[in-house]
């Protein structure tokens, strides 16, 4: 092949090297995410360290949850309470509040807040105990580091998420009321009424399987990241650093695919 | 099988390094078991990447390791757990759990391998800090003790679950002479109580003289000796003499990895551009 062809290939030599290296990332990224789910049930021992892991991912996130959900409840009201009253269906707003926070905006905004509270800190734990050897020391101690590391965190997530998405709906449904009904003067009852009657098990349900999903992608994600910080270019605090901006970068993108995907697979 | 064949360690045709890229090639020595064999070297000789490759924490690049006649790589899982927990790791800097008091960290492999009751732990865990002088820390977390205060802490974790082979991993680098000797006279205590296997990778070279029963000595990414410390003593090797005598002289780099120092950089006036700034 002469120097001008491999010029011209070049963009697709690269562009198929960069989708081999993704798609190789990503099949190490599922074995993690299965033997750490396998080792999830492998002793009682492992119920401590899960409610640790749960009060520092689930219980300290919930005054950040309230807090955006709150927010979040308030701008929709004032939002759609305005789009809404152009067409005289100001009744609709708490069907409009509550369908978009309990399908949508409730469980992607708290796998965000917990990626950016929770996720970050356990890439860069992990990292800085990989390159002090601490990992290393769990394995010449015959402690599995997958099992005393990841595991805890994995049921952590799986718990904490679907929790924090429900705190997330229902603070934000008192956001909607707080801006749409006590200070735009909409009906009590009709917002109410309507978050009652709009609700079906399928949307409740549905963003209880994302809340899932995405508690597996943000676990999976940075833990992966921290484990092998080791095998990055820059092994030190600068590889963890990198780790740590790779982690959350990745979990919110993977967040918004599989967003996309499930919401054209479950509705 | 007595105890000494038992805990013989044996590297065959050992080729250690990363991605690769040999670090030390070709490594035929027998550490033989109940006694000291220090492993010496300069610093980037390859001797921690070495004791990892022992420790099963790397995979080699060719040849193999037994412990007791048994291939370390080929065991099952259940030889290679009744294995690991026969083995302890003093770690270069410790290696402690940074988010575990000294305690819980002394503690931690009794409480994942044991079913002990908590009073029996923590009497274990009291005996094996004061046997390193931290009894009184046991409270501490790890970064706020001392350098020396955590390699000594990480070594009565390795002895927390009476290892019957020790590794060690420069276990005097950063201790004063004093605390160096001290270090020293627990390794040898621990040999002649518990009749430990024990393997010390180091660059002291007065520590050695301390504890060596046997000497390996790796250098030029290959070993350069293997025998008693007495043999090593005798040694006319002229690499080995220097390295013995702490003389830095004409080839020394070939052993050691320090470049040789450029004069013209040691020249250079830096008061010119100090007296810019003022």
């Amino acid at each position: 092949m002469s120097q001008a062809q491999k010029g011209i290939l070049a963009p697709v030599t690269a562009l198929g090297a960069a989708t081999l290296r993704l798609v190789s990332e990503m099949g190490a990224m599922f074995l993690f995410f299965a033997d750490s789910f396998r080792l999830m049930f492998s002793s009682f021992g492992q119920i401590p360290k899960t409610v640790r892991q749960i009060f520092f991912i689930g219980v300290k996130s919930i005054s950040v949850i309230a807090l955006i959900g709150l927010f979040t409840g308030m701008v929709i009201g004032l939002q759609t309470y305005y789009a809404l009253s152009k067409f005289g269906s100001e009744g609709f707003l708490g069907a409009a509040v509550a369908l978009s926070l309990v399908r949508e905006l409730a469980p992607v905004l708290t796998a965000f807040m917990v990626t950016g509270r929770a996720g970050s800190s356990m890439t860069a734990e992990i990292g800085v105990m990989r390159i002090t050897e601490q990992v290393d020391a769990l394995e010449i101690m015959d402690i599995n580091p997958m099992s005393y590391l990841v595991s805890p965190k994995l049921a952590a997530c799986l718990i904490s998420f679907p929790v924090l998405t429900t705190l997330f709906d229902l603070i934000g449904m008192a956001g909607g009321y707080l801006t749409g009904v006590t200070l735009m003067g909409g009906n009590a009852g009709a917002y109410l009424y309507r978050i009652d009657s709009s609700l079906d098990w399928e949307d409740v349900s549905g963003g209880y399987i994302k809340s899932l999903v995405f508690a597996v992608i943000v676990c999976t994600v940075c833990c992966y990241q921290g484990y092998f910080t080791h095998l990055r270019k820059d092994k030190g605090p600068e590889g963890v650093s990198q780790a740590t901006t790779t982690a959350v970068v990745a979990s919110c993108v993977l967040i918004l695919v599989a967003d996309y995907v499930l919401t054209s697979i479950l509705y | 099988m007595d105890r000494a064949n038992r805990y013989d360690i044996r590297l065959e045709g050992l080729t250690v390094g990363y991605g690769g890229k040999a670090v030390v090639s070709d490594v035929n020595v027998a550490l033989p078991g109940g006694e000291i064999t220090v492993i010496l070297g300069g610093s980037g000789s390859g001797k921690s990447t070495l004791l990892k490759h022992i420790l099963r924490l790397h995979r080699p690049i060719a040849g193999r390791v037994t412990i007791g006649g048994h291939d370390i790589f080929g065991l099952s899982r259940n030889a290679l757990r009744c294995l690991k927990q026969r083995l302890g790791l003093l770690f270069q800097d410790g290696a402690l759990l940074g988010s575990l008091t000294l305690f819980d960290n002394i503690a931690l492999p009794l409480r994942e391998h044991t079913r002990l009751k908590e009073k029996a732990i923590a009497e274990i865990v009291r005996a094996k800090a004061g046997l390193v002088g931290l009894a009184d820390f046991l409270d501490y977390f790890p970064n706020q003790l001392s350098g020396g205060m955590r390699k000594r802490a990480g070594l009565a974790r390795a002895m927390a679950m009476d290892p019957e082979i020790l590794f060690c991993d420069e276990p005097t680098s950063g201790l004063d002479p004093v605390n160096s000797a001290a270090l020293d006279d627990l390794l040898v205590e621990l040999k002649r109580r518990f009749d430990m296997t024990l393997v010390v990778v180091s660059h002291d070279l007065a520590s050695m003289r301390r504890i060596a029963d046997h000497v390996v000595v790796l250098g030029r990414g290959s070993v350069l000796f293997d025998g008693s410390l007495a043999e090593l003593e005798a040694t006319t090797d002229p690499y080995l003499r220097r390295f013995l005598e702490r003389r830095a002289e004409e080839g020394a780099g070939e052993m050691l990895t320090m470049p040789k120092l450029d004069p013209k950089v040691m020249k250079i006036d830096c008061s010119k551009y100090l007296g810019e700034q003022s």
